[in-house]
């Protein structure tokens, strides 16, 4: 496949080489290398890989995240944290003092919460920590999903296109980077600022998305 | 006899298709596929915790797997709800697919598909498997290849392809209905039902005649795919 190149997006079983030399995204399957994924390919000397556009989010290590607490145990609470698997954060992994037994009177189910991935098992479960000055419970205002895919277009270039809807908005925006984005603020503003999101969302894939968002604000202000 | 096909196709036509992708905004993944008067829309959720728990296993995802006809789709109305030929269907396709997603991948999880079908004119279970499959691959699920599924058949004394309602229940003759589905890159074979009566020569003709449909149904496939990403739409 001489002619498939880098940014080309592939689908899977797409043949990527003759040769076994697949990178992530791939598998070799009689000395030949497929497409494992729907995504975008990427070529180099040590071979070539493929980064899925579409999917779940798969925790990592060190993954700062926005979860929903959907059980309160004794020791622990369960949250949601947007992946395939529930996650377990443990009483003594927070940063405050926490007395077992009665672990609702801090935390109760579906209050969210700012947490880090910090541990991940072999069976793929994953533990959360609140460890750490930055990590707390969000007050509830608003929140939405987008594809954890998309997430780097939604911060832009050193956090160009994040700012300008913080700055638009006058809103709080808090990433996680499983795809739960919370925003706080004035409550035209809010909707304002989920509306910019979700159009960064709709339209990712595009050039000059910075444009078009701006281009929005100038609208909505005119309006006013 | 059966010289000339009632909608005066070629005996290795297939009927008009048209695909599309990412239709449902709610779910992971989602696919529509049409092909001549026969339509399916597939859905695709997860991978998510598995529910109920005792489904789980601990080496390998599962996925579950529900067909159902709408009301409408055909001339005398459905009856809604799960019946028999539903539980066949969703079986194969859950067969089909579980050899072409890589399940070891998310263990412990459940991918929850769901096909409906809006219009039924022969070959639904064929349409539902392409239109699943394509819904799979746009959830972003690790996959082998992706799944073209096509009915060939022989209608009196010729094979054919795609076969219609209308020929399906062609008397002078007999009609004989063969679903197959192939991985197209891999050559292999992940669904083969037979319906009617057969030799072993012309299954084999049957077998590759749906081979050829089933790698224009692939080139479709990829088409739609790709379509979502790219600048000029």
């Amino acid at each position: 496949m001489a002619q498939l190149k880098n940014y080309d997006i592939v689908t899977p079983g797409e043949l990527l080489s003759e040769e076994g030399d697949g990178g992530n995204g791939t598998y070799v399957e009689n000395g030949k290398t497929f497409s494992k994924y729907f995504g975008m390919l990427q070529v180099n000397e040590r071979g070539a890989s493929v980064t899925p556009l579409t999917g779940v989010y798969k925790p990592r290590e060190g993954d700062d995240v926005i979860g929903q607490i959907v059980e309160v145990s004794s020791k622990y609470w369960v949250v949601d944290i947007n992946a395939p698997y529930y996650t377990r954060l443990d009483s003594r992994d927070v940063n405050f003092r926490a007395d077992i037994d009665d672990l609702a009177r801090y935390m109760q189910m579906g209050d969210l919460i700012f947490a880090r991935v910090f541990r991940i098992y072999a069976n793929h479960a994953a533990d959360v920590s609140m460890r750490g000055t930055k990590y707390a419970k969000l007050p509830s205002k608003m929140i939405t999903k987008i594809d954890p895919m998309k997430l780097p277009r939604l911060i832009g270039k050193e956090g160009a296109m994040i700012n300008l809807i913080k700055n638009e908005t006058h809103c709080e925006i808090v990433i996680g980077q499983n795809g739960i984005i919370w925003v706080g603020g004035d409550k035209e503003q809010m909707n304002l600022a989920i509306s910019a999101i979700n159009l960064v969302e709709s339209e990712y894939h595009i050039p000059r998305l910075m444009e078009k968002v701006t281009e929005m604000f100038e609208n909505v202000r005119r309006k006013i | 006899m059966y010289e000339e096909r009632f909608d005066k196709r070629a005996f290795d036509e297939l009927r008009p298709m048209e695909a599309e992708t990412g239709l449902i905004a709610n779910a992971n993944g989602s696919a529509r596929f049409r092909i001549g008067n026969t339509e399916a829309i597939a859905a695709v959720y997860g991978p998510q915790e598995v529910k109920p728990k005792h489904f789980e296993k601990v080496d390998r995802g599962i996925i579950v797997c529900k067909y159902d006809m709408m009301p409408f789709s055909v001339p005398d109305r459905a009856k809604p709800g799960f019946d028999r030929r539903d539980m066949e269907i969703s079986d194969v396709i859950t067969n089909a697919l579980s050899r072409a997603i890589l399940l070891k991948e998310f263990p412990r999880s459940m991918i929850d598909v769901r096909v409906y079908v809006s219009q039924a004119d022969a070959g639904t279970r064929c349409a539902s498997l392409t239109a699943a499959s394509m819904a799979c691959a746009d959830a972003g699920l690790p996959m082998r290849d992706l799944v073209a599924a096509v009915a060939a058949g022989k209608i009196g004394d010729s094979v054919c392809l795609d076969l219609t309602k209308e020929e399906e229940d062609f008397h002078e003759g007999g009609a004989t209905d063969v679903p197959i589905a192939f991985l197209p890159s891999k050559n292999e074979i992940v669904l083969l039902q037979l319906d009617g009566k057969v030799s072993r020569e012309d299954l084999k003709k049957i077998i590759e005649m749906g081979k050829l449909g089933a790698h224009k149904i692939y080139e479709l496939e990829k088409k739609a795919l790709k379509r979502r990403f790219s600048n000029e739409s």
